[in-house]
Parts: C-alpha cells; structure tokens; sequence
C-alpha cells in the first residue's frame, strides 16, 4: 500500500500544437493538504482533468488511491470527491435533485452528511439551479463533492465566487474532512490560501512544475522585503543575496527608518516565476 | 438506471411538446375525415392521376377517400416525419448537451463510467422513442374510434413497427453526432431527417434513382407501400438495423475515447 494519495510521473497532455502539460511529476502523501499553484493558463485544470478520466494523456501515468488512473478510473471516482471551477449543473433541477442524483450515481444514502453540509453553507434546497447565484451554485458543488466522505478532495480553485464568510466555513469543513483522513489537493492562484491552510505546494508554469516543497520551505529563501525612508522619501523593493552587501550598501546613507521582512507567499511566487524566466 | 431516469426527465418537456404535436395533428385529422369524405373522394380521384407525384406520396397505390387510404398517404407522412424530427432532435442533444451546458465535468466525474453514461443515454433515446409511439397510439386511436372505422390491424402494425425502426435509425445516426460533437447540432439533426425524406421522394419520382432506397429508412416504413402490399422489404430493414446498432456502437466507443471539455 503506497503512503501516496496522488502520483504522478511524467504527465504530458497537449491539445494538437498546442501545449497543455509537459511531464509533469508530483506526489502528494496520504492525509495531506496540497496546494497547486499557478496563473491561469498554467496547467492546473488540464492536470486535475488528466487526473479524473476527462483528458486522455499521451505520456506518463497517474495513481490516485494507489489506483491506475487509467485502469480504475470508475473505482478512483467513487472513493473521490470533485469540485469543478465551474459549478455548473442541469438547468431545471431544483439544489436538493442534484444532490440527491450525485448521491444516487454512487449508490448511497448521503441524507445526513449532505443535510449537515447544507445548513452549514446556508444552501437553499429548495431553489431551481437557474436561480442561484454562482457562489449558491458553489455551495451545490461542495455537498456534491463532500457528502459521501471521499478519501481524496480534488478541488479546483474552490474559492472563487465565494464571500470571505463562506470561504471560512468551506476551509473550516476541509480541516474537519482532513482531520478524519481525506486528503485534499487543491489548485488556486490565492496565494494566501495556500499558505494558510496547506501543508505542502508546487508550483507550475507554461505546463512545467518549477518547484515543489512543503508550505514551509517554499516561504523560506533569501528573499527580502526591505521597506526604507531616506531623506524623508519611503522606499520598498526586494533583495536577493548576501545581507551583509546590503547592510554594507545601506550604511553610509541617510536611512531614517528601515524595515527587513520576509516575503510574503505572493512575491515568493513572483520570485519563482521571474527566475524561471531568467 | 439513476442516469436512465435522470435522462427522462430532463426530456420530458420535449416528449410532450411533440406526441402533443403530432399526436393530435394525426387525432384531429381523423377526426376531421368523416366530415370531408365526400370532398375527399374527388380529390382521391385527382389525385390518383398526377403521375410522379402521386407516385411519391403513394396515392397512385391508396385511394385518400376511404380511412385506410387516407391514412397511409396523409396521417403516416405527418407521423413519420413529426417521429423523425423528434428522433433526430433527441439524439442530437442528449451526448453533446453536456459540454455545451458545462454539466460534463460534473457528470463525468461521477463513478458512473463514459461507456455506462453513452450506453443509459442510448437507451434513454429508445425509450423516448418508444413513449412517442405510444402516446401518439393513444390520439391515433382516439381518431379511429370517433371516426367510426379501424384501419386492417396487420398493416397498421407493420408500419408502426417499421416507424420504430426508422426512428431508430434517424436517432442512433444524430446519436453518433451527438457523441462526437461539443455542440448540440440540432438545424443538422433536423436537416438530416428532411434530407433522408427528400431522397426516398426522389428514388420513387426518378428510376435512375431507385437505389437511394436502401439509404433512405422513410422507404421500407413507407405507409402507402405497407397498407398496399401488406409487405415490408426485409434487405433495407436489416441494412437499417445494421446503421442502427452501428452507430450506436460507434457513439459509445468514440465517446470513450474523446477528451471531454468542461
């Protein structure tokens, strides 16, 4: 029994010329929160549909639940719980069918859990689809995902359409899955989510990951945020490098005050980027 | 059977707007015959002698003054044509209404299986097809009985059974489309079914023609030739169950193949 959730080995998916990911390798441990960071266009979404059976990739191979992706796509589905970008369902439908339908397609009574999920996101049951508003329509596509206790979240930028409160009850409820066991892999471009709330990260670019690590070493580098006032004037840039240099450059000039911060997740990100570009 | 019922009820709506349609048109106009039968009777007679055309809609066969007769040439045209517009119709949209609406990544991701999804979908398309026949029986029989005449049970029987069949036929061809397509392509659905029409009037108008009859499914279902001859011809049936259980089979296999958009 592999300690893995999600590996992934060499992943390569193109869309005739155009690219879509090229060899992408990455693993997420068992009962883990892993944040998949990356701009839009990245390919984040092409790797999450890779991994659920939407996409047929032309390299590499994905194990979920130590399960071929390929093999035992109907067996990963049913142990899996996914939250699309687009929370889009059948127009018509009233919130309670399609959950009830989710639940049904997996043979289980999910009542309960779904009953709970819903009076903890305020979800009206009992309104047609075409009348929810997109963060409405997110909380459907949370109890979809989470009513039948999934051993693996797949969530794809979860948070967008949602207000500040309800972010909190959906990253409180993702604790509480994980704290049970679930695994949760999650792909953003919120920087500060993921810092907040996963344990580990990677990070891709134009279909590449440039870097993957735990939350904790990704914010840990030699960057520097350095805030300054010299002749009344304020100053902020970031500085890499030997901190003695800047200490040396900075001494024989008028500083007024001068701040030295680490940097936050989103110039780490930026730093990544640029360098990868460099 | 959760997506079978799922599918059903997404296309109830459809199902009644048509069977209402058709069926009453067909109800109505039988209803309507006892009171233009003596008008009927002289136009059976002008009709009888228009040549190609007569030809085509099979009056040189059926005379229209008499219930079977008008039957076979007027109702069974409206019939197979509201039946093939609705078969190509649902068969178009039931695959490719999924990437359109964005509803295919939540469907897909579901432990239902591409094959289990195109396999209950198909069969979603047969018994819509199915419920079609038998509400428009219903408003069909209804007209019989007000009219006071029943047409001969064989031949009423053969041809909507043969209706089945090229309904079928016309369902499981946009049902292939469906599946290959991001697009609901209904105008090329609907376009299908008339230009299926236009051929089997065209092999019967021009000999040099005659083989466009194994193409089109509206020529072994033709009503005029059914309730004329008793018969139906039994080669271009089996090549229609043939592009029949063909298609389906492709739709299935294509659309487990395909990368699926949101």
């Amino acid at each position: 029994m592999s300690n893995y959730a999600i590996e992934i080995n060499n992943l390569t998916k193109n869309y005739g010329k155009h690219r879509g990911v090229e060899e992408v390798s990455l693993t997420v441990e068992q009962g883990d929160i892993f944040g998949f960071l990356g701009p839009n266009g990245a390919g984040k979404s092409t790797t999450i549909r890779s991994m659920l059976g939407m996409l047929h990739f032309e390299q590499g191979e994905i194990r979920l639940l130590d399960m071929d992706s390929r093999k035992q796509q109907k067996e990963i589905l049913r142990q899996t719980g996914y939250m699309p970008s687009e929370a889009a369902f059948y127009p018509g439908m009233h919130a309670r069918d399609v959950i009830r339908f989710a639940a049904d397609t997996r043979g289980l009574d999910c009542k309960e859990e779904a009953g709970r999920l819903c009076e903890l996101l305020e979800v009206d049951v009992a309104k047609k689809i075409e009348e929810l508003s997109l963060g409405n329509r997110k909380k459907i596509s949370i109890v979809c995902a989470l009513q039948h206790n999934p051993k693996l979240l797949i969530l794809d930028e979860p948070t967008s359409g949602l207000d500040p409160l309800m972010q909190e009850v959906f990253f409180k409820l993702l604790l509480e899955y994980n704290s049970q066991g679930t695994t949760v892999f999650l792909s953003s471009h919120v920087l500060s989510e993921v810092q907040r709330y996963c344990k580990h990260a990677a990070i891709i670019r134009q279909g590449r990951i440039i870097r993957a690590d735990s939350v904790e070493n990704l914010s840990k580098s030699n960057l520097r945020r350095v805030k300054l006032t010299e002749d009344g004037k304020e100053r902020e840039f970031t500085y890499t490098g030997n901190m003695k240099e800047l200490i040396e450059q900075l001494a024989g000039r008028n500083i007024e005050d001068l701040l030295i911060q680490e940097p936050t997740l989103d110039e780490l990100f930026m730093h990544y980027y640029e360098k990868e570009e460099d | 059977m959760t997506l079978l019922i799922h599918e059903l009820k997404r296309n109830l709506k459809s199902l009644l707007i048509w069977t209402l349609s058709v069926g009453i048109l067909c109800g109505g106009c039988l209803l309507l015959f006892e009171s233009l039968e003596e008008s009927m009777a002289e136009m059976a007679a002008a009709y009888s002698s228009m040549g190609a055309f007569s030809a085509a809609l099979g009056m040189d066969k059926m005379n229209i003054g008499t219930i079977e007769g008008f039957y076979a040439t007027e109702i069974g045209l409206m019939f197979a044509l509201g039946g093939a517009m609705f078969a190509a119709m649902t068969g178009a949209s039931i695959v490719s209404k999924e990437e359109e609406g964005h509803t295919s990544e939540f469907l897909n991701t579901l432990p239902l299986g591409r094959g289990y999804i195109a396999g209950w979908k198909y069969g979603a398309l047969v018994v819509l097809v199915l419920l079609f026949q038998v509400i428009c029986f219903i408003f069909i029989g209804i007209g019989f009985a007000g009219a006071g005449e029943w047409p001969p049970l064989r031949e009423f029987v053969l041809f909507h059974g043969t209706q089945i069949l090229m309904q079928l036929e016309i369902g499981s061809i946009c049902f292939l489309i469906s599946a290959i397509s991001k697009r609901r392509q209904i105008g090329g659905a609907l376009g299908l079914a008339m230009l299926l029409y236009m051929l089997d009037l065209l092999c019967r108008v021009l000999p040099d023609l005659e083989n466009l009859k194994y193409v089109t499914p509206y020529y072994f279902s033709n009503a005029a030739d059914i309730f004329s001859t008793g018969e139906i011809p039994m080669e271009m049936m089996l090549i229609s169950v043939f592009v029949t259980v063909g298609s389906a089979a492709a739709a299935v296999i294509i659309y487990k193949k395909r990368d699926l958009s949101a």
